[in-house]
């Protein structure tokens, strides 16, 4: 990764926070939903993010995206794209500024593939609806172009005139890699692309994600809690607990060296195919991000706590090159 | 030797289409397999979506008849149970834990509720000493779970609380579809070593209806594998899983993405393509 690192990182997230708040007769609730995270992602390169359900991942997603909608609030730090150098959050641009980046230089790949098509329109009038505006030309050029497209990830073009429920899961997902990527954006999002797919079809879209990431040189930000998958296609990854980052590094490094407990027990629970070793779950339950727990927040689940854990939180040091971890057992004495 | 459930060739197709093109889509075609009574055991299904493996499940319920077959309980059809009398021996597991509870109910009233229709419980003591000995049989006890609602627990929680749920009726045999797809990755684990315990501890045979092969390797004695409604290879698990011979298996078992499976996308990924970004901004 050495070509990439000397270029300016297409996004640079600082210190994040994304808190939902809510009052209600008086009470008023904060959720710390994403609360001080810090990563890069580089020109060129899929960024892998870990974790489970309500680590906070999707609020993070949707605050970098700028798709911000009350009770969610940017509550500090910055996201910054490259492409976007005048504000320091797609949230906090003007509406007009969003609109003639988003899908041109920033587009999405959803996880619902039946809810980001309209069932009641034809897979060319989406794709009308979504790209027409940032590639012009007539309708009958337009119509050639998003049939050309088709073809790379291997789709008929007469896919163009089905409606989505014609089409099978896996054609479904990857009519929504063409949408994503028909305006050959900077940096896509992908919001777990695969979960809803059966492991011979998340194969091939997998592959193909990767393929048209490489035409395009784009970078790629790949959610999904499934650590098979990070394996198999990211190139850095990222692993969010409770609302923070708590490691992040080059993908091969850190199934390697795992550092932080928690990431160690994701890779480690997970059963092989041909070995019969005994594998357990974690003790205890995700926190509820309404009342984190103080100081690290994995701290009552953890092998390793100690007196420290309960009180300081952690900072994000780079132990090795290019290898992040915010952990108090493996970096003593580093509070945030 | 006695099976305690015994599938004979069955086959369920259903009817799509309008009133002049109606078309019969065989979803079950011709399935055959017997659990023996008196060795459990941890059944598994694998197949993916489409393969026909729910409606299997729905027949061995009794949700679905099979159009034609038959499924024995303990040497009689399970379509002329009495259903109070079959849910008292066959309980089910579901995908989503979020969704198997009425979110406005009170959990504990679906324990007691078991106890007193299958678990045998007369009175409410009775309930809920019934009720207490089966969460703690899941890793949890009545005291924690009485009168929370669905929302308050974790879904890896809400799954034991269902597991629980099927155990107040002692049944002989749990049918688990897909019970740990929605359960958080720290947390999946550990329904699966609960479902290899109430194997070893209670002597409960569990079919485990799955598209994970590696948990099914972990844990099932015995698998089935479902390609459109047929079944293309059945056997030991491990022996099935570590030397699959039907190409459908064999693709299966490459497509699974383990750690061990590192870079297999990467590999192609050149320094060529760094060095020249796609798009200038």
């Amino acid at each position: 990764m050495s070509g990439a690192a000397e270029q300016a990182p297409v996004l640079q997230v600082r210190d994040l926070q994304a808190h939902f708040r809510t009052h209600y007769f008086g009470v008023n609730r904060e959720v710390r939903a994403v609360d001080g995270v810090s990563f890069d992602v580089n020109r060129n390169e899929i960024y892998g993010l870990a974790g489970e359900s309500s680590s906070g991942k999707t609020t993070l997603i949707k605050t970098i995206a700028g798709l911000l909608k009350p009770p969610l609030e940017m509550v500090g730090g910055s996201a910054r794209f490259s492409f976007l150098p005048d504000w320091d959050a797609v949230g906090r641009a003007p509406p007009e500024v969003v609109r003639a980046i988003r899908w041109r230089h920033l587009s999405y790949i959803m996880q619902g593939s039946m809810n980001v098509l309209n069932p009641l329109r034809r897979i060319k009038h989406s794709f009308r609806d979504f790209a027409w505006r940032h590639l012009g030309g007539s309708k009958a050029e337009f119509d050639l172009r998003a049939a050309a497209h088709l073809e790379r990830v291997k789709l008929d073009p007469s896919v163009l005139a089905a409606y989505p429920h014609e089409l099978s899961g896996g054609m479904r997902q990857r009519v929504t890699i063409a949408l994503a990527t028909i305006c050959k954006p900077e940096f896509i999002i992908a919001d777990e692309p695969t979960t809803a797919l059966d492991v011979v079809v998340q194969k091939d879209v997998l592959g193909m994600i990767r393929t048209i990431q490489q035409e395009m040189g784009s970078s790629v930000l790949f959610i999904t809690h499934d650590m098979g998958v990070h394996a198999a296609l990211t190139d850095r990854l990222g692993i969010m607990y409770a609302g923070r980052l708590v490691e992040d590094g080059e993908t091969p490094e850190i199934f390697a060296r795992p550092l932080h407990p928690y990431t160690r027990h994701l890779i480690g629970s997970l059963p092989r195919i041909g070995d019969t070793e005994q594998r357990e779950g974690l003790e205890g339950t995700p926190p509820n991000l309404a009342t984190p727990p103080p100081g690290c927040r994995f701290h009552p689940r953890c092998p390793l706590a100690m007196s420290v854990c309960t009180t300081t939180v952690p900072a994000m040091i780079e132990t090795l090159s290019g290898h992040r971890v915010a952990c108090h057992a493996v970096n003593p004495g580093m509070a945030a | 030797m006695s099976a305690l459930l015994d599938l004979d060739r069955v086959s369920k197709s259903f009817s799509r289409g309008g009133l002049f093109s109606t078309r019969r889509v065989a979803a079950v075609k011709e399935v055959s397999f017997a659990l023996e009574a008196d060795k459990p055991e941890i059944f598994t299904v694998i197949g993916e979506s489409g393969s026909g493996k729910s409606t299997l499940a729905r027949m061995i319920l009794g949700i679905h008849t099979p159009s034609s077959g038959q499924v024995r309980l303990g040497g009689r059809d399970v379509t002329t149970y009495d259903r109070r009398a079959f849910m008292a021996e066959v309980q089910p597991i579901f995908q989503n834990p979020f969704e198997a509870f009425n979110p406005l109910k009170q959990l504990d009233r679906y324990l007691f509720m078991t106890a007193e229709r299958f678990g045998g419980a007369s009175g409410k003591t009775a309930a809920e000493e019934q009720a207490d000995v089966a969460l703690r049989q899941v890793g949890l006890s009545l005291a924690e779970i009485r009168g929370r609602f669905p929302h308050e627990l974790s879904g890896g929680q809400l799954q034991r609380v269902a597991i629980a749920r099927a155990l107040v009726a002692k049944p002989r045999l749990i049918i688990a579809d897909e019970p740990v797809s929605m359960v958080d990755a720290s947390l999946r684990m550990s329904i699966v070593n609960l479902f290899g315990r109430l194997r070893d501890e209670l002597g409960l045979s569990i079919v485990y209806i799955t598209h994970d092969l590696a948990t099914a390797y972990y844990i099932s004695d015995r698998l089935i594998i479902m390609q459109k409604g047929v079944v293309v290879e059945q056997g030991p698990a491990r022996a099935v899983l570590s030397a699959p011979t039907h190409p459908y298996s064999r693709q299966l078992r490459d497509a699974v993405l383990t750690p061990d499976s590192a870079g297999a996308f990467r590999a192609i990924h050149s320094r060529q393509a760094v060095a020249t970004p796609g798009v200038s901004s």
